[in-house]
């Protein structure tokens, strides 16, 4: 959708801090002449500020129950209560203050996976770049990661570890490792071709920290694209392994297993299950068309 | 060509054993035992630790392993503990309503798919290629439940246009065709993003090599160059990637079986999980994880058949 609003530049490589400056800035303002990019920001800017202050900003306890209130519905229609604005659940929690929380949860879950399998992943791809004789074996593991469908780490963790939030955050991790390790490994490999690396070997620095210091930030713009890419589908795929009952139990509030908990009540409470729903489909697109807008923007040679 | 499909044949062996391995010991660390859930709450000591040595539970690892693998090499996967049927039959009695979705999905998103890529592409730049872009994100972007959700509370509920609860027979009958119908739009609907976006980038890489250009010299109609020379040459890189895909439309095929309570291995899987059914849930992920081998091992095949460049490397 943004790929044909920004022109191709040249990536920003390595240039003295005035011109890496100048170039970030000029990064933000492209991004800001996205408009789809810009809005995202803004609604993830939001969400990511509501799942923090959750406990402030919920008018009601997440876990505090009232069954006389129970599937009320959401203002817009008739029979709300003004105290709950989007309804109540099937044992009468208020739906806003668990939209709160739960996004928390499912943003936490997102983000730590994310980070973790980022941290493997990026790991792995700078030592397969940088000792090519592990190349091999370290893309050879990778590729059998890639291939395998993410769900199945979803099932096969949940069946030893038992369904809940940590089972899920497992296997959200590995689910992630590939397509870092991957990415990082060809950015990698095209900073390897790099003069300055065969003057850092010319000076006798040890390898780690060449990767750490040299080859590392030089990969960073790269590895964050995609870590913001993944996220929006690592978030995807805890919600639908929440939603079919593998991650967070109830009564934990998180947005996959409240759509899951509306479902008994579709046919005369929908906003129970759907609301949750809509959430998550809004944080996902925005780190999608975020993330594009990133890749097009911070890494144009990436783009196919 | 042989050596390409025996290169991949040698290639898929250590990964089968990774996964049977891996199946196998997740299993061992499995916290709860199951001997003591085969006995029962009131069984004695004595009747669980004889059910652990019937079960051969007591033998080394490696061991363990090498039974395991004897046994499911003999198609014998165990007994469910909670049917007490045998995990095979089980299986064998999803292994068909899932392909069967998989085939139902398949058959309408990925047609529809390709034709919105090349859309987009053909327009490039233009509001209907922005229109299908947009929309391909959201649809990547969408969570499949809440789709199907909506599916389950319009279609099937408030305008009880299609039922939304099981199979009632094979495809080609009537009340099987509805039955499958809606759990079919929800899996194949969250399908044609991907497929179009890849047709849309691989269809751009063509058009802008030199045979199209020529054709276009040649005065060839833009119709022709497009639907002939360009969408041909298109169509090999997205049949790979569609091939890899599976395991995408696998794990959508998860959360379908669940939400229509499909009887497939997905529904089977999880189902067998949430019951801590140790038996179940190892063949039906065994199954799963197979399958994908197998599909990624015909993918490959095709491609060579398909490229004759992948052959002849």
């Amino acid at each position: 959708m943004t790929e044909m609003q920004i022109e191709r530049g040249p990536a920003a490589a390595t240039e003295p801090d005035a011109a890496v400056a100048m170039a970030r800035s000029s990064i933000l303002r492209k991004l800001a002449r996205d408009k789809g990019a810009l809005l995202s920001a803004i609604i993830l800017s939001v969400i990511v500020f509501c799942a923090v202050f959750a406990p402030i900003l919920a008018p009601h306890d997440p876990y505090d129950n009232n069954l006389r209130n129970m599937l009320k519905p959401p203002v817009w229609v008739d029979g709300a209560l003004p105290e709950h604005l989007l309804g109540t659940d099937g044992q009468g929690r208020d739906i806003i203050t668990r939209l709160l929380y739960g996004t928390r949860t499912t943003l936490v879950m997102g983000l730590l996976a994310v980070l973790a399998g980022g941290l493997i992943g990026a790991s792995l791809g700078l030592v397969a770049a940088y000792f090519r004789r592990l190349e091999g074996p370290i893309m050879r593991l990778v590729d059998i990661l890639l291939s395998f469908p993410s769900i199945l780490f979803g099932l096969a963790i949940a069946a030893v570890l038992g369904a809940g939030i940590f089972a899920i955050t497992i296997a959200l991790t590995i689910a992630a490792i590939p397509t870092i390790a991957r990415i990082t490994r060809g950015a990698a490999l095209v900073q390897m071709q790099m003069e300055y690396i065969t003057a850092c070997r010319a000076i006798g620095m040890s390898d780690l920290r060449i990767i750490w210091r040299h080859l590392l930030p030089n990969c960073l713009s790269t590895i964050f694209v995609y870590l913001t890419l993944q996220l929006g589908q690592t978030i995807l795929l805890g919600a639908a392994l929440s939603f079919i009952g593998l991650g967070a139990q109830p009564p934990t509030a998180e947005l996959g297993t409240m759509a899951a908990e509306g479902r008994n009540f579709l046919f005369f409470a929908p906003h129970v299950s759907t609301i949750p729903s809509l959430v998550i489909f809004l944080i996902v697109l925005a780190f999608n068309v975020l993330g594009d807008a990133l890749r097009d923007v911070l890494d144009p040679r990436l783009r196919q | 060509m042989l050596h390409h499909i025996a290169h991949r044949l040698l290639i898929s062996i250590p990964v089968l054993i990774g996964v049977l391995f891996i199946g196998f010991l997740l299993m061992q660390v499995v916290p709860t035992d199951p001997a003591t859930v085969l006995a029962g709450p009131t069984a004695s000591a004595a009747d669980v630790e004889a059910i652990r040595e019937a079960m051969g539970l007591n033998e080394p690892v490696l061991l363990q392993f090498a039974m395991y693998l004897g046994r499911v090499l003999q198609g014998d996967l165990g007994r469910s503990l909670i049917s007490n049927t045998e995990v095979l039959v089980e299986l064998g009695n999803t292994v068909g309503p899932t392909m069967e979705l998989m085939f139902a999905s398949l058959i309408w998103a990925v047609p529809l798919g390709i034709t919105f890529g090349t859309l987009a592409a053909v327009r490039r730049g233009l509001v209907s290629d922005r229109i299908i872009m947009a929309a391909s994100v959201a649809g990547v972007s969408m969570p499949i439940f809440w789709f199907g959700l909506m599916l389950i509370q319009y279609v099937g509920f408030k305008w009880q246009l299609l039922p939304f609860q099981g199979r009632a027979g094979p495809l080609w009958t009537l009340e099987g065709l509805r039955h499958i119908a809606l759990p079919a739009i929800t899996l194949g609907g969250v399908f044609i993003g991907p497929v179009a976006r890849m047709t849309r980038t691989s269809l751009l890489e063509v058009l802008g090599s030199d045979f199209v250009r020529t054709a276009r010299a040649k005065g060839v109609s833009e119709r022709t160059v497009v639907l002939t020379h360009a969408l041909r040459n298109s169509l090999i890189p997205v049949i790979t990637l569609i091939g890899l895909q599976i395991g995408f439309l696998l794990g959508g095929a998860v959360v379908t079986e669940s939400m229509f309570a499909w009887p497939g291995v997905g529904r089977l899987a999880v189902g067998a999980i949430v019951s801590a059914d140790y038996a179940l849930s190892q063949g039906a992920i065994l199954v799963l994880a197979l399958s994908f081998i197998l599909v990624n091992l015909i993918v490959d095949v095709l491609y060579a058949v398909l490229d004759p460049r992948v052959r002849a490397g």
